[in-house]
């Protein structure tokens, strides 16, 4: 069974369409790479899949489970982790309690549980001696890895990343790729909109290009990478990297 | 100056600065509860609720403090409510410092990043415990100075309760000069004695601040 399966996304934004009819399948372990022009509509995809934003029209199914409503506030989606671009790091609490803060408040699971794991996820991310640091202290690539972290902490079944290092320096953008690759390595389902594609080419199962709230091609990183249908892909590419 | 007319009157002052202080605490109290929530209800996308919290805020807002207090304590009896001049007081003391609280926690809470809902939002958190648990503490520094410059004039505004016939500082100071006719003593000692409040209203507040401002 699909993990996710989107179907029929569309979505407007005072008359300008932003989703069109979008239908994506995505397994269990699978990494699903975006790729796409600026403004093509790949946050506002990712949004809707996490109810952050509602779609128009279509539908969002997280393990055969409908997720979406009109209504967006109606219910959060706990089972998918989102990495945003800009951290969004709770800047009030240190780095532990930034990852402690979900599974204790929204799960109510047990404290002392919960900082273990805390404290291994932060070891994982390569930030075990900066669990006391307060947000404002750490670099870019560091709050980027509390970040994820703090998704991983809720246990999800699939992680959604929003340009993860395009705000960051970059001599940090390493550090938070090899993380991220790492996760694929262990079989994590993740769907990463980047716009690094020496990156993307290397974790990518699949590759999906979007533009103007369209999926213009879908294929293996292979074939969109060395020789896409599209000359408009062509171009892109040559631009960007 | 007559030292000796300043210490006759200075234990009955400071009776009075009592009952100042606890009017002050009492009208802290309800107005932060009262402020925060509606701060909270402004921000509704309902418009019915938005347009009741509004209107309680001009109101309050717009009309001068001791119209109001004239209102509770004189104007409702006349609907058949008797206010004790204690409760009347604060009634229109909190109604009054809740409305200014209001704007100010709106404020505060408009000034967080969205990004900081959104990754709530993304974690699972459901309204209130975004409010409480991420948006409202981060919003408490940058609320402490207006706070505590709303809450120094609330301090200063109940003095305007002389005039319903509550006995605190101010009306306690007028008795005083109108025994003893040594308004320069009198009004100095109560001058002195709403200073010291406020001064350690004040530190406290910055003390409060910098508490505050530890993650930054
Ligand atoms: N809240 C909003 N209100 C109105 N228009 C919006 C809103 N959010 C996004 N848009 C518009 O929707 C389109 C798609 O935006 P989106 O952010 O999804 O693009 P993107 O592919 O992520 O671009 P980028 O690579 O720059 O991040 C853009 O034209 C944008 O202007
Ligand atoms: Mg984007």
């Amino acid at each position: 069974m699909n993990l996710i399966e989107v179907k029929n996304a569309n979505k407007k934004y005072n008359n300008s369409v932003v989703l069109n009819d979008i239908n994506i399948d995505v397994k269990k372990g699978e990494v699903l790479v975006i790729i796409g022009p600026s403004g093509s509509g790949k946050s506002t995809f990712l949004r809707c899949i996490n109810n952050l934003e509602s779609l128009d029209c279509g539908d969002v199914y997280i393990n055969g489970e409908k997720v979406n409503f009109k209504n967006n506030n109606s219910k959060s989606v706990t089972n998918v982790g989102m990495v945003f671009q800009n951290f969004n790091l709770f800047p009030h609490m240190t780095a532990l309690q930034n990852v402690m803060a979900a599974p204790v408040i929204v799960k109510k699971e047990k404290k002392e549980e919960v900082k273990e794991r805390a404290i291994n996820l932060l070891e994982k991310v390569g930030l075990k001696d900066k669990i006391n640091c307060y947000p404002s202290k750490l670099s870019g690539g560091q709050k980027q890895r509390v970040a994820i972290a703090r998704a991983l902490a809720m246990n999800p079944d699939i992680i959604l990343f929003d340009e993860p290092t395009s705000a960051l320096d970059p001599e940090l953008v390493g550090e938070v790729l090899n993380v991220i690759k790492e996760l694929a390595k262990e079989g994590m389902t993740m769907i990463v909109v980047t716009h690094e594609m020496g990156f993307a080419r290397e974790i990518a199962d699949r590759v999906i290009f979007m533009e103007d709230g369209k999926i213009l091609e879908e294929d293996i990183p292979e074939i969109i990478f060395s020789r896409p249908k599209h000359l408009r892909i062509k171009q892109f590419l040559q631009k960007v990297i | 100056m007559d030292f000796s007319i300043i210490n006759r009157t200075l234990p009955i002052l400071l009776k009075g600065s009592l009952m100042t202080i606890e009017l002050t605490v009492f009208t802290i109290v309800l107005g932060s509860i009262l402020g925060i929530s509606v701060g909270l209800l402004k921000l509704s996308k309902n418009k019915v609720i938005y347009f009741i919290s509004s209107l309680y805020t001009w109101m309050f807002r717009g009309t001068p403090l001791l119209l109001q207090l004239f209102f509770f304590y004189y104007g409702l009896p006349n609907l058949g409510l008797n206010l004790s001049p204690m409760n009347a007081a604060i009634l229109g003391l909190s109604l009054n410092c809740g409305a200014y609280m209001a704007e100010i926690v709106r404020g505060g809470i408009l000034s967080i990043d969205k990004g900081q809902f959104e990754a709530a939002k993304a974690l699972g958190f459901n309204y209130i415990q975004t409010m409480l648990k991420i948006i409202l503490p981060q919003t408490y520094r940058r609320l402490i100075p207006p706070i505590g410059n709303q809450f120094i004039s609330m301090l200063k505004d109940t003095s305007l309760v002389s005039s319903i016939a509550m006995v605190e500082l101010m009306r306690s100071a007028q008795q005083m000069y109108a025994t003893t006719f040594k308004p320069i003593e009198i009004f100095f000692v109560t001058g002195c004695i709403y200073l010291l409040m406020t001064t350690v209203f004040t530190a406290f507040f910055s003390v409060l601040e910098k508490r505050l401002s530890i993650y930054e």
